[in-house]
């Protein structure tokens, strides 16, 4: 803000790229600074149980983070290739991938998570008794490798459909002017039509991001030692339901404010003049 | 005369029921200026896009440059050889003015970035703004835009430049600005087919004009006899109706 008062000869430049976001002009952030306060003056006042309760569930934050980052950049790479299908003039990719999105979309996340977990070792395993592969009888279902597969695939789905949305709002003429110049399909999409359609995706993509990290608590039913499971484990052992609660309700809402704040961040960094 | 750069011929296309080219035959040499005039709905802007293969078209021949587009292989090598200027300009408004200029010429003609850069900056001063290289195309004035437009096709050497309709989004004030920088090129000895409704400029940059209605060329003759004695009716009720003003 404090740029456009000055007459720099880059004035106009700083305005299109969004000018640097300064963080404390984002009051936002305050009520992350107030959640932290508030968790760092409950372990002050009561370590017992809250500060066991961090000590408790750390890994489960660590669990929590790994299984929401990883499956949040597989589904963003599922979910290109969904929405570049769904606008695909070839039919059978177009068939695939609106058959896959239609489909998984339907589906609740919990009834996928636990069909993947429970049915899918079952299927490989008769597979493997059928074909006599020996390393497929073998087969157990790696929870956590389960779980990121499960939310890949459906968050794939929601992203498929974000992707399409993003690349139908760039004008057709900028694809006609790509492909005017010489350039084919694919160099067209990179580095032309797929930047502009980043920038219309980004808010959506932020908050699948936040949605992805709240979700992600459904993979404790599927013995993933994630922070819900943890809380779920301490609480059985110390019969503190609403100490346990508040605590774990707490540390997620830090991660996803804090979440919000980078996307919002990012956000206006990206942002245009048209 | 050798061999016409451009053989268009017997082309037909239809939009569902409506059919926008009955069988258009045109010749165009080398060096040639020709201007497409006729009422909107006439087929002149699908009669352009065919010939960079923008719209594909049901029957006849397009020829350029001895490639022949009916083999879907030569297209962009079709694409790379034909310059394409919008009515809506369609610069690329994530990049800024200069990386508009370059981006094609490194990707498709595979120029180190140093050369790429100074044919940019070279065609940018042919049309009178280096000043906005590093500017976005959404701070430039229509005007502007367009001459940016302009430029980026001229930074892959094509052999043809097509214009569709290049000054109708602009206000008055711009259109001389545009036309200024097209008549430069024209006066070089460029190939150019342009649709246009700006009579002053066929009058004097043209070398061809070329009636068109319902899809066919009605007539075509030199912009001197063209708007002095043109023989066909239709051509009559056009030019009555555009040149009162």
């Amino acid at each position: 803000m404090e740029k456009e008062k000055n007459d720099a000869p880059d004035r106009e430049l700083s305005f299109v790229t969004g000018g640097e976001v300064n963080v404390r002009q984002d009051p936002w952030w305050w009520l992350v600074v107030v959640v932290i306060a508030v968790v760092l003056l409950l372990i002050l006042l009561a370590p017992v149980p809250f500060q066991e309760i961090i000590v408790f569930a750390k890994d489960g934050i660590l669990v929590t983070i790994l299984v929401t980052v990883v499956s949040y950049f597989l589904m963003l790479i599922l979910g290109l290739f969904g929405g570049l299908g769904r606008l695909s003039k070839n039919k059978l990719f177009f068939g695939i991938s609106s058959l896959y999105v239609e489909i998984v979309r339907g589906i609740p996340l919990l009834v996928q998570l636990i069909g993947w977990y429970f049915a899918s070792p079952v299927i490989i395993q008769k597979l493997g008794l059928w074909t006599g592969i020996e390393a497929l009888i073998q087969y157990r279902a790696n929870p956590i490798i389960t779980a990121i597969m499960a939310i890949t695939v459906c968050y794939g789905a929601y992203m498929s459909e974000i992707v399409r949305s993003g690349i139908s709002s760039v004008p057709r003429g900028q694809m006609e002017a790509a492909r005017s110049l010489g350039m084919n399909y694919f160099q067209a999409m990179r580095y032309v039509v797929l930047p502009q359609a980043f920038r219309v995706i980004l808010p959506p993509m932020g908050n699948e991001f936040i949605a992805l990290l709240k979700d992600s608590s459904l993979v404790s039913v599927v013995a993933v030692a994630d922070l819900t499971r943890r809380g779920r484990e301490f609480m059985a052992a110390h019969f503190n339901p609403i100490e346990t609660w508040l605590m774990i309700a707490l540390l997620y809402l830090i991660m996803t404010l804090i979440a919000a704040r980078v996307v919002s961040y990012i956000e206006k960094r990206a942002r245009y003049d048209r | 005369m050798s061999e016409p750069i451009i053989k268009i011929e017997n082309v037909h296309k239809r939009f569902g029921r409506i059919e926008a080219l009955r069988g258009v035959t045109l010749n165009v040499n080398e060096g040639e200026v020709v201007v497409i005039v006729g009422p909107s709905g006439s087929g002149k802007s699908t009669l352009l896009r065919c010939i960079n293969r923008l719209e594909e078209y049901e029957k006849g021949s397009i020829i350029v440059d001895g490639i022949d587009l009916n083999n879907p292989h030569n297209i962009n090598a079709v694409r790379s050889e034909v310059g394409m200027v919008f009515q809506s300009f369609n610069l690329f408004p994530h990049l800024k003015v200069l990386d508009n200029l370059t981006l094609a010429q490194r990707v498709v003609r595979k120029r180190e970035k140093a050369e790429a850069l100074e044919i940019g900056m070279k065609l940018l001063d042919k049309v009178g703004i280096p000043e906005k290289a590093e500017a976005f195309p959404g701070q430039l004035s229509g005007g502007q835009q367009q001459r940016v437009a302009i430029a980026r096709a001229l930074a892959m050497n094509p052999k043809v430049m097509l214009f569709d309709e290049p000054t109708s989004a602009l206000d008055p004030e711009m259109i001389k600005e545009v036309l200024d920088v097209m008549a430069q090129l024209a006066r070089e000895g460029m190939t150019m087919i342009v649709v246009s409704h700006e009579m002053g400029f066929a009058r004097a940059a043209a070398d061809r004009i070329i009636f068109m209605d319902e899809g066919v060329i009605v007539e075509e003759n030199t912009p001197q006899l063209f708007f002095t004695s043109p023989t066909q009716k239709r051509t009559q009720d056009f030019l009555s109706k555009v040149l009162q003003i």
